[in-house]
């Protein structure tokens, strides 16, 4: 598995609107698409997933429904709002910002 | 939305938990059957799942909290644990709602009077539209009323206002075929009615055209009250003729139930047209403001205009002085809100006076005291609770939990005491009303509940609850810390409240003050009532006669001449004699009088001045210390004569005979215009507290004024028996005469009374209830102590301790308690005292008999309250007791 690097406060919000915005998808297919895509130098504790999602239901930035998953077992799938969406691009800006600036100092510091 | 959806989470709680569960499970299966996958036993697959997962029950809870109903979930816990704690401990819970209840109930019932007298809003449209005219002299004092021609300018020049109406009070003589009677009515402009925006119940109201001099003007417009009494509510009374002063009024309508006029302290029989009045001197002026303009911006453009106003009047005021007329000119105007109209209550009771203030104050010590009782009793039970509360601590709950636990308790204590001090105080306004307005005429005092008074109980309910339930519940949270499953006796031994005793202390302070103030207030009371007044109260009746205005000046002078004589023929007068001011009226009206002084220079002073006629003195009983009284001799062409008292005497004479010295009252050179012929003793005149001052006397016949006089009658035996003759006889003599204000010295002494009693009652009763609150404390804090330390007596008592020793320990601590307090509410209760100075009568602020007076009684309450407890004490045996461990 090589070295993980622990999630920043507030970045694995970011990353599951991120995930959501390709497809709908339930907690499951969300944590191996975030390991996957990061390979595997993410790690998200699986069970901090959950309240994240909840959470992000409760701002009414995702939504849920309950359907029938690849084998035909009942999953909870959640999708991107409109009002998701638009806190992934503001989210996405502000990662932005931060990135770049940690990067200049590193760079000339 | 995100609300409606922490309600959909809390109605439908098991729901998600069970699709929570869902969620997670699928998750995990999926884990295992990948691991499966990966070549792991179907065993260790799912331990590996678990433990990549984490916590379960833990993601479940933080999960939940993300929907936001654990904080509404644990107030309902919170909530139904504290009903379920307060009927568990019923007996404290009584204790406890009680006395917030009557804490609460007297805080409530005074402020439901005070909305009631001050601020309940008038019932016309938008009264807060409303503003009052006020008179200001030139150093901003007030003065009052406008005068009409004032009035006029204003009304005919301002913009601001989309309204301005005047009115006057006047009584006028009501003839019918009972007989004469007196009836209050309300003079008003024609802007009157239509400013206000009430329409009449049934009929019209006054309207602009009724309120012309050049028109008739004679209708009238009467209010539910007196058409319910006088008219049996019948609607054909429209347009029914009343002799109003001798002249036929139309009545034209009758306005609704809840209309009063806009002074709630002088309510209407009747509404007339202020142009019936042929000189009103002033008006009470109110006006209604355009919306959106504001009193400052209102004040703005009126000022000008009321200065304008008295300029165009300057030409009045040719002849005057110099700086009288400076004086007028400088006058300014006030604005008032008169959402609640205008009222002589708010000057009498608020703002010319501090009743309604001291007795704010005096709620809220009761208030206090009954916050600190309840925090005491409170403490000793959450001390009793150590052991649940470290059970809680140690099984995981946090600190705020508890703490927030333990106010939701105290809370729901304060909001039940809140619906009970309710009940107290709709009960308890009226004892109030009564003891504060008495059954004074024309007070119509709306007491229905509303939102404010409402709003007022809650949110004194709330505060108390806080202010008695954070201590207590932050004190719990220490005792927390204390090893609640440790050894019982050490748990024991290191409880003994020393913050209760603090607070008990404080209680037995605030006690005391209240409880001195309540002595000063009756001794103060006693000591009115006893005063030598200088004159005989006893069967001596007032009465107010107002002649009618249809006869000539000749006759009403013939009617006062013979009306004595007539009435002196009743059975049971003894004798009967007039006086332009009454005993215990206004005490006389300020005069300029110049005394010549021995060495011939004239000396000027301000000296009040009473006209009366012959017999005055004998009736009332003010005893003739040299010379003569007046006779009917002194006549308009007899020589000027005047009766001083020897306060006058003493103040110009010093110790030489005053009989047959001179003196004036038409300025500067008149002072040998007046002999005086007698000499009567210092009477009381004014009020019960007055000390003796100068007075002077002038028959009344001598220089006759057409005005109402009092007549005061020395009667033998029963007063209502012979004053009904009285007004018989009255009658007889002129059926247009109304007599009214009868009334005997001693009730109107006890009318002067009024404000001393109310504050004796008061103070007493709540001193009581401090007493009654205080004993209830120190029994409670030291069968607390007794029970959790019985342990340690039966040791004491093991080893060798006598009995009474046990019993001295306890009341030791008691006692110093007390002590301690009194050492603290003495002093606070002497300068609460010199506060109140004024108040007080025959004694001074630090007065020693009320002091030990009160300390015993709350001492002495306080150590049999500690007594009563402590003795069981003393009664453990010491096998019982150890054996308990």
């Amino acid at each position: 598995m090589g070295k993980s690097i622990d999630l920043l406060q507030g970045t694995l919000d970011l990353l599951i609107l991120k995930t959501l915005a390709l497809e709908p998808m339930h907690g499951w297919g969300i944590s191996q698409r975030i390991q996957q895509i990061s390979q595997d130098s993410l790690q998200v504790q699986q069970g901090s997933l959950y309240p994240a999602l909840h959470r992000l239901e409760q701002q009414e930035w995702i939504a849920s429904e309950w359907g029938a998953s690849e084998n035909n077992r009942k999953a909870k799938y959640y999708r991107l709002t409109d009002a998701g969406r638009k806190q992934l691009e503001l989210e996405t800006a502000k990662w932005e910002r931060l990135s770049a600036a940690v990067s200049q100092i590193l760079a000339t510091a | 939305m995100k609300f409606s959806r922490r309600l959909r989470a809390l109605f439908r709680k098991d729901e998600l938990d069970q699709q929570l569960s869902d969620e997670m499970a699928f998750h995990l299966e999926k884990q295992i059957e990948q691991n499966i996958a990966a070549g792991m036993s179907a065993e260790e697959a799912r331990y590996a799942a678990l433990r990549k997962f984490g916590g379960v029950e833990q993601v479940k809870e933080e999960c939940r909290d993300a929907w936001g109903v654990r904080f509404v979930e644990s107030i309902i816990q919170d909530l139904s644990y504290g009903v379920r704690m307060l009927r568990k401990n019923a007996g404290v819970t009584a204790v406890a709602v009680i006395s917030l209840a009557l804490g609460i109930g007297a805080n409530v019932a005074l402020f439901s009077v005070i909305n009631a007298m001050l601020l309940r809003a008038l019932p016309v449209r938008n009264p807060q539209e409303l503003v009052e005219f006020i008179r200001l002299d030139p150093e901003g004092n007030m003065m009052g009323n406008l005068e009409p021609r004032e009035y006029e300018y204003l009304r005919e020049n301002s913009s601001v206002l989309s309204g301005l109406l005047a009115f006057w009070t006047d009584a006028r003589v009501l003839r019918s075929q009972a007989g004469s009677e007196r009836v209050v009515v309300h003079e008003v402009s024609g802007s009157f009615f239509p400013t206000l925006g009430v329409p009449a119940l049934i009929g019209r109201t006054i309207d602009p055209a009724d309120d012309r001099s050049e028109v008739d003007h004679n209708v009238v417009v009467l209010s539910y009250p007196f058409w319910s009494s006088h008219f049996g509510r019948d609607p054909s009374v429209v347009g029914a003729t009343l002799r109003l002063n001798g002249e036929p009024c139309t009545v034209i309508g009758v306005m609704p139930l809840d209309f009063f006029g806009v002074n709630r302290s002088r309510n209407a029989a009747m509404w007339v047209p202020l142009a019936s009045d042929p000189h009103p001197d002033y008006v009470w002026v109110l006006g209604r403001l355009r919306p959106g303009v504001s009193i400052p911006q209102a004040r703005a453009q009126l000022e000008p205009l009321f200065h304008r106003a008295i300029e165009s009047f300057r030409d009045s005021m040719k002849g005057w002085r110099k700086e009288d007329q400076e004086r007028v000119l400088g006058e300014k105007l006030l604005l008032n809100p008169a959402t609640a109209g205008t009222s002589d209550l708010r000057w009498e009771y608020w703002e010319y006076s501090n009743t309604l203030k001291i007795l704010v104050g005096m709620t809220v010590l009761v208030l206090l005291i009954t916050c600190v009782n309840v925090a005491n009793v409170l403490m000793a039970r959450s001390a009793a609770r150590t052991r649940e509360m470290g059970i809680r601590l140690a099984i995981g709950a946090g600190r705020l939990r508890i703490f927030r636990q333990l106010l939701t308790e105290n809370m729901l204590l304060a909001l039940l005491g809140g619906v009970v001090g309710l009940l107290v105080a709709a009960w308890a306004h009226r004892i109030l009303v009564t003891l504060l307005v008495g059954n004074r005429q024309g007070v119509g005092l709306d007491f229905r509940l509303d939102g404010r008074v409402l709003s007022f109980c809650l949110a004194t309910s709330i505060l108390t609850g806080l202010l008695s339930g954070v201590l207590p519940a932050l004190r719990a949270g220490n005792w927390g810390r204390a090893p609640a499953t440790g050894d019982a006796l050490q748990l024991r031994g290191s409880t003994r409240l020393p913050f209760a005793r603090k607070l008990l202390t404080v209680q037995v302070a605030l006690s005391l003050t209240l409880l001195i103030g309540a002595g000063l207030f009756v001794r103060t009371l006693r000591n009115l009532g006893r005063t030598d007044l200088g004159l005989a109260r006893e069967n001596l009746v007032l009465m107010s006669v107002d002649p009618s205005l249809a006869k000539s000046i000749h006759d009403r002078q013939e009617f006062w001449r013979s009306l004595t004589g007539r009435l002196t023929t009743v059975p049971g007068v003894l004798s009967a004699s007039l006086a332009g001011d009454a005993v215990f009226g206004n005490g006389g009206w300020n005069n300029s009088v110049w005394v010549r002084q021995l060495d011939g220079s004239e000396r000027s002073a301000q000296i009040a001045d009473n006209a009366v006629s012959p017999g005055f003195f004998s009736t009332v009983g003010i005893p003739l210390l040299a010379g003569r009284e007046f006779s009917m001799a002194d006549q308009a062409n007899s020589p000027p004569v005047a009766v001083v008292n020897r306060a006058f005497a003493r103040e110009f004479f010093g110790e030489d005979d005053p009989v047959g010295k001179r003196f004036g009252h038409a300025g500067a050179g008149s002072s040998s215009q007046i002999e005086i012929v007698g000499v009567i003793g210092d009477a009381k005149y004014g009020g019960l507290r007055d000390r003796p001052a100068p007075m002077f006397y002038k028959p009344l016949f001598q220089s006759f004024q057409d005005r109402p006089y009092y007549v005061h009658v020395r009667i033998a035996g029963n007063p209502p028996a012979v004053i009904a003759d009285m007004r018989r006889e009255i009658q007889f003599m002129d059926p247009d005469i109304s007599v009214y204000g009868v009334r005997t010295i001693n009730e109107v002494i006890n009318g002067l009374l009024q404000p001393d009693r109310m504050f004796a009652v008061l103070a007493s009763a709540f001193g009581l209830l401090a007493l009654v609150l205080t004993s209830i404390g120190v029994y409670g804090v030291v069968a607390y102590q007794i029970t959790r330390r019985t342990g340690e007596v039966g040791i004491r008592l093991a080893l060798g301790a006598q009995r009474r020793d046990v019993l001295w320990m306890f009341m030791r601590e008691t006692l110093v308690m007390l002590a301690t307090g009194a050492a603290i509410g003495v002093p606070a209760a002497v300068s609460v005292a010199h506060v109140l100075r004024s108040l007080l009568f025959g004694l001074e602020p630090f007065d020693p008999m009320t002091i030990v007076w009160a300390t015993v009684t709350l001492v002495g309450a306080g150590a049999l309250a500690g007594f009563l407890p402590a003795r069981r004490a003393m009664k453990v045996e010491p096998m019982v007791a150890l054996r308990y461990e």
